[in-house]
């Protein structure tokens, strides 16, 4: 569904990740001192009201990469539910209720949050680089800190998982992520209405070297683009490009499957729509049975996409059921169904004869070594029963900054 | 250029660029923002100079060298690039200058010290959030994560809360 290739900038061109790293930051930095961002006077002017410019900025951001990621996802050139089960860390609520309320008051003590004190470092500003060593001993001391029990239990305490807010309102990983979107513009856009009232009543006490820039006619332009990137996410969810029923999945040949359950198995999920029956006696190993009339139970459209999810019919499967095109992930169909997969996993292939070209030497090792695998196993345990509809995806273990 | 160093941009135009900019670290990098996990990098790094064995000991801080040298890592590469933007912004502006930022009843010394303290309380609060403002507030919040969302209101309070007490440090 990532039209994107991350994973592969990440894994094999991780040099040129890295070059994307210091460019995506050198726009981060460069951005937040153009805000004022490298001055703490003007960062603590958010706590006593005279300049509202943290919020205005964070919000902004927040709800510009919010609708973006939303508009994107809309086009089927991203998942937002990827992408944030990604680049999010998973919800720890105690320590991230206790760890906010700290930070803030760190922030006003400071007069610099994390990120703003490297900028204020780069900009010459002495007790921005204070603030970088302090942040530098406080997290090595709080991860010293860990190896006291206590500590470490309220460290992971509230775990929740990946969580986000469409799951608390029970919304599916496709149409949530647009209609959560719309509420927080909206509540944005209304909080910047008021953030310009609110500047305009307590300007008079103001510093004047650090008052607040006013909307303006460029502040009235980004409210505008935010309202219809808003809308347009929100009209790609309706559109037959947005909707599941447009959604074409693709074919997996046997040999490739293959190659997924041997080499990889955690990166596929098989699904085999045969009956109970025919699935109990033989079926592709790791499988699960789920016929079609069960597929409901398992809240496909909700579980984690992070997995390919391949569907085993008796033969070819030109409609898959619309339970599993609601699935977030990747979704891949087997090429013949289990006919195929019988016909070429588990007969042993034809010795190739006599001036057989390399590569139909190869393919003959590998089948043979497959058919070997796959029916010198032991005869496979009863299936496990099909899995009640999870009630949310599976945790991952927390991250650092942004990590 | 015009050098004006009072003059920032326009704060929708800048969060509208800021929030491009997180864009395009999920698009591209499947990654959010951060900036406090390389300090605890920055940290690894010197007590490994002082005392080798200790961070293979300490496993909160031997996982910053999963993929080898604590400092081979995406986000202080993305560091790397805050500071050199953070650079160039305030040459170009007029606001590169070595100072001290503080309100006029406070001694430097006095502003270094806070500096320091509010940076150590940070520094542990993000660690124990899983983030800072950049990491978890920014990024979690444009993912709509639910705990990055409560992260961020838990902030705002906590400034909030204090920001009377610390008042004579600022005005």
């Amino acid at each position: 569904m990532t039209f994107f290739p991350f994973e592969s900038l990440v894994g094999i061109q991780r040099e040129l990740g890295m070059v994307v790293g210091v460019l995506i930051g050198f726009g981060f930095g460069f951005t937040l001192e153009r805000a004022g961002f490298g001055r703490a006077q003007k960062l603590v002017g958010q706590f006593y009201g005279y300049d509202l410019t943290v919020f205005k900025v964070m919000f902004g951001a927040i709800v510009t990469a919010m609708l973006g990621l939303v508009v994107l996802s809309g086009l089927g050139l991203a998942d937002f539910r990827a992408v944030a089960e990604k680049a999010a860390s998973s919800t720890y609520l105690w320590p991230m209720l206790v760890g906010g309320l700290l930070l803030g008051a760190g922030f006003i003590i400071s007069g610099y949050c994390p990120g703003t004190s490297w900028v204020a470092t780069a900009s010459g500003k002495l007790d921005g680089l204070a603030t970088v060593a302090g942040v530098i001993v406080g997290q090595v001391a709080y991860a010293e800190l860990l190896s006291i029990p206590a500590v470490a239990r309220f460290h992971n305490s509230g775990d929740l998982g990946s969580l986000f807010l469409w799951d608390l309102l029970k919304l599916p990983n496709r149409a949530g992520p647009p209609i959560v979107a719309i509420a927080v513009t909206v509540m944005a856009v209304g909080c910047f209405i008021g953030a310009e009232k609110l500047e305009k009543v307590l300007a008079t006490r103001a510093d004047p070297a650090a008052r607040a820039t006013p909307a303006g006619r460029s502040g009235r332009f980004v409210f505008a683009g935010l309202a219809a990137s808003a809308l347009t996410g929100l009209a790609l969810v309706a559109l037959p490009t947005g909707t599941q029923a447009a959604r074409q999945p693709r074919t997996i040949a046997p040999l490739d499957l293959a190659r997924s359950v041997v080499d990889e198995p955690w990166k596929v999920r098989v699904l085999d729509l045969r009956d109970a029956k025919a699935c109990g006696e033989k079926r592709i190993p790791g499988s699960e049975c789920v016929p079609p009339a069960d597929l409901g139970k398992l809240g496909l459209s909700y579980v984690n996409p992070a997995r390919t999810l391949v569907l085993v019919a008796e033969g070819d499967l030109p409609a898959p059921p619309k339970e599993a095109l609601a699935y977030g992930g990747e979704l891949w169909v087997l090429q013949g169904g289990w006919q195929a997969w019988q016909a070429f996993a588990l007969e042993p292939p034809q010795p190739p004869g006599p001036g057989a070209t390399p590569a139909e030497l190869e393919l003959f090792r590998l089948r043979a070594g497959l058919q070997s695998a796959l029916t010198g196993m032991k005869a496979a345990p009863p299936p496990p029963p099909p899995t009640a509809a999870p009630a949310g995806p599976p945790r991952k273990g927390g991250g650092g900054c942004g990590s | 250029m015009e050098r004006n160093p009072d003059k920032f941009w326009n704060p929708y135009l800048a969060g509208a660029v800021l929030g491009l900019v997180l864009l395009s670290a999920f698009v591209v990098m499947g990654k959010g923002l951060g900036a406090s996990n390389t300090s605890l990098r920055l940290g690894v790094t010197a007590i490994e100079a002082v005392a080798p064995g200790h961070v293979a000991a300490t496993p909160s801080l031997a996982r910053t060298r999963a993929e080898g040298h604590p400092l081979d890592n995406w986000l202080v590469f993305e560091v790397v690039g805050v500071l050199l933007g953070g650079f160039v912004a305030a040459y170009t502006s007029g606001r590169l200058k070595k100072e001290t930022l503080k309100g006029p009843r406070i001694s430097t010394p006095a502003r270094w010290g806070m500096a320091f303290l509010g940076g150590a309380l940070m520094g542990g609060a993000a660690y124990m959030g899983r983030g800072c403002t950049s990491g978890q507030a920014l990024t979690g919040g444009a993912l709509l994560s639910a705990g990055a969302w409560v992260f961020m209101f838990s902030v705002f309070g906590g400034g909030y809360a204090l920001a009377y007490f610390v008042r004579r440090a600022w005005r």
